[in-house]
């Protein structure tokens, strides 16, 4: 988890108007934007007090002060800069800080290391950032989360007038560093039941990071249309919980008449619920072997820590 | 997965029969989400559906897109949007092309080293047209939600069709019944008798049968590398039941079965003759209610050992069987021993009508 680069806030909800708390697991952070719009990650609790900084607010100069007693950080590297009624221009001992966090932003997403020294990976050269967009809490474990994605999309997520089968094109595999498998999908509506049907005419691919569980999603017709495309970044929060923030965009030009109707409407939503009496009898399936495929990844990639 | 380097060896005693301790260490070791067997024709899909449109389908995972090329089918590893522009497997040829062969209505393709697929490696299915051309209500689709061994192992153990399917093909009365199994390193068949066996349902129904009793021989046939099993019945009183069934391994996980059932022995004013082949819906998804909470609990090894009575013999073998073959293609033997091509009518009592 530590040297992970998690999506901790979508970049439209990071601003300089106002601090937010987010948490990865049981590390609180706040997140805001420093003067020059930069994303700034720290502790979300004053070293002074213990108080949570995102109770306080961002100054001019893009610093973040304290709510209880003032003292202000600077984001780059969490010093303490000012205690205002110390009225004294005295620099502070190094160890006057709240722990900083590496952060970096890409694709809509303002993503953040808990080793404030990692280098940020290069942004994708084909990224963009996806027009839609949204954030829900589930009270489901991450990996249960992420393994619920891949043995039933439908727990966790709705595209419009879209119907996941059981049926994959290929199972979970390991592709370039990514879990990768593509799911046969029908359109809603009055269909031959998927047991029975010998061929479908859309499917979900979806691209997963090892290790944060951000996954890509690509929703394609038969001729390899694309007809959706959306990016699912779940972290793992307090107490148990996932936050799923997320990016959708629906392809300009979608042929035949249910991928246009696609358009209409909500044509993605993450559900903020899980039906659990659905993900009790979930039959493990494309998610049986995740475990193994993220330790080989880990093992190829010696740098890199299992989240 | 996609070293196929063709080695033969010399290894050529009966796993069945070489050793009897051998044997049921083997028979437990049965995992068979982790056998995947190279060097074998799949039935992609029925010819019907293949057209100059591509279809896409998948073994293991591994992309097949198939359509028509001046009437020939042809089978590639991308679809022909995408070009070979993501890359190439060992599966194919430099132009990115799966061997095809198109017979018994079926587009047949190569999984494994390409130079080594040949005629002779595709099964014999006596009783389809080697041209195709069954009607339409005899051929369906199907899928199974486990994995392919699986749903075979369960085929060839007939015993659980007298409780799974009872209503369709009758229950467990009967006053004898019997078992054989023969095999060789490529096939696996299962021969069962049952004097007086409670009529079939589906029989009585649809198939003008009066009797409360009939005479059986059942005889399933595995392919053990294709994945394809032919199921034939002797009934009497009653028709013949010819079934062709494929169960083409998608994923690890997930079946696809194109089946087949020629009932063009029946007579055409015998609803039978229409009825039965649309029974696969019903009996596929009764098979699926068992085999797919079964499919989890064989993605591991397992510490536990299966029990088994003497009826299970057919199953017991099969494991085996499959498991020496996967032996020999990880030590990089893929060669056949044993022609699966050869007419197998005599094998399965196949009476002509």
């Amino acid at each position: 988890m530590v040297d992970a680069w998690w999506a901790l806030a979508r970049s439209e909800e990071v601003t300089s108007a106002k601090p937010i708390n987010v948490d990865l697991a049981e590390q609180p952070i706040v997140l805001w934007r420093d003067a020059e719009g930069v994303a700034r990650a720290l502790e979300d609790r004053c070293p002074h007090r213990r108080a949570p900084l995102s109770l306080g607010c961002v100054l001019g100069n893009g610093m973040i002060q304290c709510g209880y007693h003032g003292w202000t950080f600077d984001g780059a590297s969490g010093h303490l800069k000012n205690i205002p009624n110390l009225k004294s221009e005295a620099k502070f001992p190094s160890l006057y800080r709240a722990a900083a966090f590496a952060v970096t932003e890409s694709n809509g997403f303002v993503r953040v290391c808990l080793d404030a020294k990692a280098q940020a990976p290069a942004p994708s050269p084909t990224g963009e950032t996806l027009p839609r967009s949204g954030a829900v809490n589930v009270a489901l474990e991450h990996e249960h989360y992420i393994n619920a994605l891949f043995d039933d999309p439908a727990l966790v997520l709705a595209i419009r007038g879209v119907r996941f089968t059981p049926y994959l094109m290929a199972e979970l595999a390991e592709q370039d560093g990514r879990l990768v498998m593509e799911r046969s999908c029908q359109w809603a509506g009055p269909r031959w039941p998927s047991p029975f049907s010998s061929d479908f005419p859309i499917s979900l691919r979806i691209s997963t990071d090892p290790r944060t569980g951000e996954s890509d999603l690509l929703l394609r017709d038969d001729a390899f249309n694309p007809l959706l495309n959306a990016t699912l970044a779940p972290v793992p929060a307090a107490r148990g919980v996932t936050q799923v923030r997320w990016r959708a965009k629906l392809a300009a030009h979608r042929p035949g008449l249910m991928a246009k109707w696609l358009g209409t409407g909500t044509p993605f939503t993450v559900l903020p619920t899980i039906d659990g009496a659905a993900l009790r009898i979930l039959k493990p399936s494309a998610s049986v072997h995740a475990a193994a495929l993220r330790e080989a990844i880990a093992a190829a990639t010696p740098q890199a820590v299992v989240a | 997965m996609l070293d196929i380097k063709d080695t033969p060896t010399d290894d050529h005693a009966d796993p069945v029969t070489a050793d009897p301790r051998a044997f049921a260490a083997k028979v437990a070791a049965w995992v068979p989400h982790d056998i995947v067997l190279k060097d074998a024709w799949f039935p992609l899909a029925h010819s019907f559906a293949v057209t100059k449109k591509p279809v896409r389908r998948a073994v293991y995972s591994q992309p097949y897109f198939l359509w028509r090329e001046g009437g020939k089918a042809v089978a590639a590893e991308t679809h022909p949007a995408e070009g070979l522009n993501t890359g190439k497997s060992a599966f194919t040829d430099t132009a990115g092309r799966y061997p095809v062969i198109e017979k018994y209505g079926y587009v047949w393709c190569w999984f494994g080293n390409p130079a080594n697929a040949a005629p002779e490696h595709l099964p014999s299915l006596p009783y389809l047209p080697e041209d195709g051309g069954l009607p339409l209500h005899m051929l369906g689709t199907v899928r199974f939600d486990c994995t392919a061994p699986l749903s075979l192992e369960n085929l060839i153990d007939l015993t659980h069709a007298d409780f799974l399917h009872a209503d369709v093909v009758g229950d467990e009365k009967m006053d004898k019944e019997t078992v054989e199994v023969f095999h060789d390193s490529e096939t696996i068949t299962m021969v069962r008798s049952c004097v007086n066996k409670s009529v079939a349902p589906v029989m009585k129904r649809f198939g003008g049968v009066k009797s409360d009793v009939q005479q059986v021989r059942q005889v399933i046939r595995i392919y053990l590398r294709s994945h394809a099993a032919i199921a034939y019945g002797r009934f009497s009183p009653g028709d013949n039941v010819q079934l062709f069934h494929p169960c083409v391994p998608e994923t690890r996980d997930r079946t696809r079965l194109d089946y087949a059932m020629n009932t063009s022995n029946v007579k055409k004013s015998n609803p039978f003759r229409y009825v039965m082949p649309k029974a696969s819906y019903k009996v596929s998804r009764q098979d699926s209610f068992m085999t797919s909470p079964q499919s989890p609990r064989y993605m591991r090894p397992e510490k536990r050992k299966d029990l088994h009575s003497p009826l299970d013999e057919a199953g017991q073998k099969y494991r085996v069987l499959m498991l020496a073959l996967a032996e020999r293609q990880a030590r990089g033997d893929f060669a056949y021993r044993d022609n699966v091509s050869a007419d197998c009518s005599e094998i399965i009592g196949y009476q002509k009508s």
